[in-house]
């Protein structure tokens, strides 16, 4: 059996000691500030991210890597005599997905390689990226591992809330929430990526503490007892609301396995500033 | 007789409305009954039949689409059973009469959920009861009718024995005030007329009337003369008016919709057009619906057929081209509403924010009291674009409809604190959207039962909301999903209704006590939900007792809906006494521009 390796894209949102330490390759989208490019989480990173987002006047664009970027990494792998699992950002948001496919499709049938649409966002795969590499290193093989990461998609249960729908809105990638945007009210929708892989509107409360708790509420009944693992991914610099609620949830939820992740420029472009995201999954599937 | 009974309510509609129990500056029960009998005898003036039998059919038609408010609606109902007795018959004898207000009040009873005693509905009750005992005893209709009224009176006066609220305020019911001014009239005419044919129900009595209840008609531009429409018509001329009613024989087909279509609601269909036609036939294949129809309103037939798919094939004759120019005068009879002056600002009735009935409370209104002849002016939703749901809201003041709007609501009537829409306002603002499903958010106790009777007329599903108040129904919209079922989003909005505190704030138009609370003229009274909680003398002191009631923990979010005469000043006193008591609040401000209201507040409470 070949050896496996994971590839993914930045979107993901995975830690880089994360990344390093599980040898995952990770193939970058670009971030452009006008005439400015930089690669996502590689020579920009969040931090940096929020601080330009909020000096430069408009909206950045993002580009999703070229198939010939995949095909090199592919290539690359395949030389070295490994299976490829590569997981990718829902293919509702970015033709990355796509991208990916026609990388693979240019090596002409050569190597091993599976890519998979995740249908959601951030390190709602990220985490299954972190997962089928771990699955990997203990040696269970690709179809074991790829099931895996399918269960793990369908008991994860995802959550967010953006500061503002003026993000999600002006990237197009709101989906069956548009109709919120016009809005005058100050709700707080709680939006999820629904099974196709789009942004949609799960609840909408007035004011943060009753998002909270209809977070919770939503939480508590789809896992009603047992350990939870839990992650949590939130944009740097405005945290003040994401630790509160991720304050509130470890009170709630017997929690086995706790991460966190920044979100990164190409999420937080579409995002915004002041989002958090919560994902929970049955601790047995870690 | 029925103009009679008409102007005679008319005439004290204003005395009416003084009896409204709960001092605050909306709802008007006078207005309200005088408003619906007016469309009732407006229809009968237009369509004037000799035979009792149909002219009572159409004063009910009438006074079904003209019900305003919780009494109009109660009226309308007293007068369909009413209709339903007398069918078919000609003369009104006394037994018939009798019958036929004893149905009046059991159809009455049948369309209140939780029917209220010492209301209009006793008041009418146990005079049907009396007159049907006393129908075995007389034959003179109009000493009958004189007994029927005593009693009505009678009961009236009994009416603050049965209902505490009345007691309280101490004043007599004022939706069986109404009832009673209109038997009044019935009395007075079946006196003055005794001898004429038969009862004379009918508008063939127009001309006689002592006291206009409906403006004259103007003749011009018409075919039929004033005179023709009122007394002097012959039998010849009514009996082509007759046979005439439905001209419009129409034949077509429905293609309908390939992907997403639900099963033609064929009896829901048959209905629509039944309400103005005969002669209905429908065939339901499947891909293709064929109508057959007599109508009078051609284009109402075409509009409803469109909302369930592409027309194709239509053929549309007038049967009765030679008798064209008496058709036209019919049309007179909505318009004859125009005149309806516009009421003045009193309190709600008793039936809606007091008497609790199970019935929820608050803010109604009428997009055009003009009355435009409605389902004309629908515009025709192409069936391609049919929505899944569309959200019909009543409220007043135009910040207001725009947070509605934003929130998904399709078409906002105006009006309710001050002018409850009828029945008929409702059926076209639901009719005319493109929708498979309807919500109906009342937001005010008197337009509740109106909406309801719309709901049954409209001719497609319609989810009545109890939403009582503007704020309760934003509330219900946050609850609202496209995606998810009408049944669904039924249970979400109510369970969303029932998890706000609505506060509403205005000025004490009377010195009373009430709900524990003692209250003088001019100040200002807080209302949480539907109970008075304060009164004081200043705004500020006003609101921030009624928000200290609603504010529970204290870090809720707070929705503020200032009205047009909200004071600037007196919003930023509150705003800064809030932030210092409350700084965990959330708190938002939007100009509402309700009038008579100078703040509504919300809270949700989960």
């Amino acid at each position: 059996m070949r050896p496996i390796a994971l590839v993914t894209d930045s979107t993901a949102d995975i830690p880089p000691e994360i990344v390093r330490e599980l040898d995952i390759r990770v193939v970058p989208l670009g971030v452009h500030f006008g005439e400015q490019s930089y690669l996502d989480n590689v020579n920009l990173q969040p931090a940096e991210f929020y601080e330009k987002l909020a000096s430069f006047g408009g909206l950045p664009k993002t580009s999703q890597p070229s198939p010939g970027e995949y095909y090199n990494v592919y290539k690359q792998l395949t030389d070295e005599g490994k299976a490829v699992i590569s997981i990718h950002l829902s293919s509702a948001f970015s033709g990355t997905y796509q991208s990916a496919l026609l990388g693979q499709s240019m090596l002409e049938g050569e190597g091993d390689v599976t890519v998979v649409d995740s249908k959601t966002a951030s390190y709602g795969y990220g985490m299954m990226v972190v997962q089928a590499a771990e699955l990997a290193s203990q040696g269970l093989s690709k179809e074991e591992i790829v099931e895996r990461v399918l269960r793990l998609k369908a008991e994860t249960k995802l959550y967010f809330l953006v500061e503002t729908l003026e993000y999600l809105q002006k990237g197009g990638r709101i989906g069956k929430a548009a109709a919120l945007f016009g809005s005058l009210l100050n709700i707080k929708p709680i939006l999820t990526i629904d099974e196709e892989g789009y942004v949609t509107a799960f609840d909408k409360v007035r004011g943060q503490k009753k998002a909270f708790m209809r977070i919770v509420e939503l939480l508590e009944s789809a896992f009603p007892d047992g350990p939870v693992d839990l992650a949590a991914v939130v944009t740097p610099g405005r945290t003040e609301m994401a630790e509160e609620l991720i304050a509130l949830l470890r009170e709630k939820f017997p929690i086995r396995k706790f991460s966190r992740s920044a979100i990164g420029p190409v999420i937080g472009t579409h995002a915004g500033p002041g989002t958090v995201g919560i994902f929970m999954s049955p601790a047995s599937l870690s | 007789m029925v103009l009679a009974g008409a102007a005679s309510l008319a005439q004290r509609a204003d005395r009416v409305n003084e009896l409204n129990v709960f001092p605050v500056p909306d709802g008007d029960t006078g207005t309200n009954m005088d408003m619906t009998m007016k469309a009732g005898a407006a229809e009968l003036a237009a369509k004037p039949s000799d035979d009792v039998g149909r002219a009572a059919e159409t004063l009910a038609k009438g006074l079904l689409m003209g019900a305003r408010g919780n009494s109009g609606v109660i009226l309308s109902q007293l007068f369909r059973g009413f209709s339903r007795a007398v069918s078919g018959q000609r003369e009104l004898t006394v037994p018939l009469y009798a019958t036929a207000l004893q149905q009046g009040v059991d159809t009455a009873y049948k369309s209140v959920a939780k029917p209220v005693e010492g209301t209009i509905l006793t008041v009418a009750r146990e005079a049907a009861r009396h007159g049907m005992s006393l129908s075995r005893r007389t034959a003179d209709i109009a000493e009958w009718m004189d007994e029927v009224y005593r009693k009505a009176v009678e009961t009236l006066n009994r009416t603050p024995d049965m209902l505490p609220v009345l007691k309280q305020v101490g004043v007599v019911d004022s939706g069986g005030q109404g009832l009673v001014y209109l038997y009044e009239g019935f009395v007075r005419y079946l006196t003055e007329n005794g001898g004429d044919h038969g009862a004379g129900l009918s508008g063939a009595s127009f001309a006689a009337e002592p006291v206009r209840a409906v403006p004259p008609r103007s003749p011009a531009g018409i075919g039929a003369s004033a005179e023709t429409a009122a007394a002097g018509r012959t039998a010849q001329a009514r009996l082509a008016t007759e046979s005439i009613a439905f001209p419009y024989d129409m034949e077509f087909f429905i293609r309908r919709p390939r992907v997403g279509r639900s099963p033609f609601p064929e009896a829901a269909f048959r209905r629509t057009l039944e309400k103005d036609g005969d002669s209905v036939i429908l065939i339901d294949d499947g891909d293709i619906v064929k109508v057959h129809v007599h109508s009078r309103r051609p284009g109402d037939v075409l509009n409803a057929a469109l909302l369930h798919g592409e027309l194709t094939e239509l053929r549309i004759l007038n049967m009765k081209d030679q008798h064209r120019e008496l058709l036209s005068s019919r049309d007179h009879g909505r318009p004859a509403l125009n005149g309806a002056r516009q009421p003045r600002l009193d309190e709600p009735e008793t039936l809606g924010w007091e008497a609790a009935s199970g019935l929820p409370a608050a803010g109604g209104g009428l997009a055009d009291p003009a009355g435009s002849d409605w389902a004309e002016e629908a515009p025709n939703p192409a069936a391609d674009e049919l929505a899944p749901y569309g959200i019909v809201a009543v409220s007043v003041g135009a910040g207001n409809e725009e947070l509605l709007r934003s929130l998904g609501v399709d078409t906002v009537i105006s009006g309710g604190t001050s002018m409850n829409p009828s029945t008929e306002d409702l059926v076209q603002a639901v009719s005319s959207l493109a929708a498979g499903h309807v919500f109906l958010l009342p937001n005010h106790p008197n337009v509740w039962m109106a909406a309801k009777q719309a709901a049954e007329l409209a001719g497609r599903p319609v989810t009545v909301l109890p939403s009582t108040s503007v704020p309760q129904g934003m509330a219900a919209m946050l609850a609202f999903r496209e995606e998810d079922t009408a049944e669904a989003n039924e249970d979400r909005m109510i369970k969303a209704i029932g998890n706000v505190l609505a506060g509403q704030l205005t000025k004490a138009v009377r010195d009373t006590s009430m709900d524990g609370v003692d209250i003088r003229c001019g100040q200002y009274i807080g209302i949480l939900n539907k109970t008075i909680v304060t009164a004081e003398d200043g705004v500020v002191e006003a609101a921030r007792s009624l928000l200290g009631r609603m504010l529970a923990s204290g870090d809720e979010a707070v929705m503020i809906l200032t009205g047009e005469d909200a004071d600037p000043a007196c919003t930023d006193a509150l705003l800064g006494w809030l932030g210092e008591r409350y700084p965990q609040a959330e708190i938002e401000v939007h100009e509402g521009g309700q009038p008579l209201y100078p703040y509504w507040f919300m809270v949700e409470t989960v």
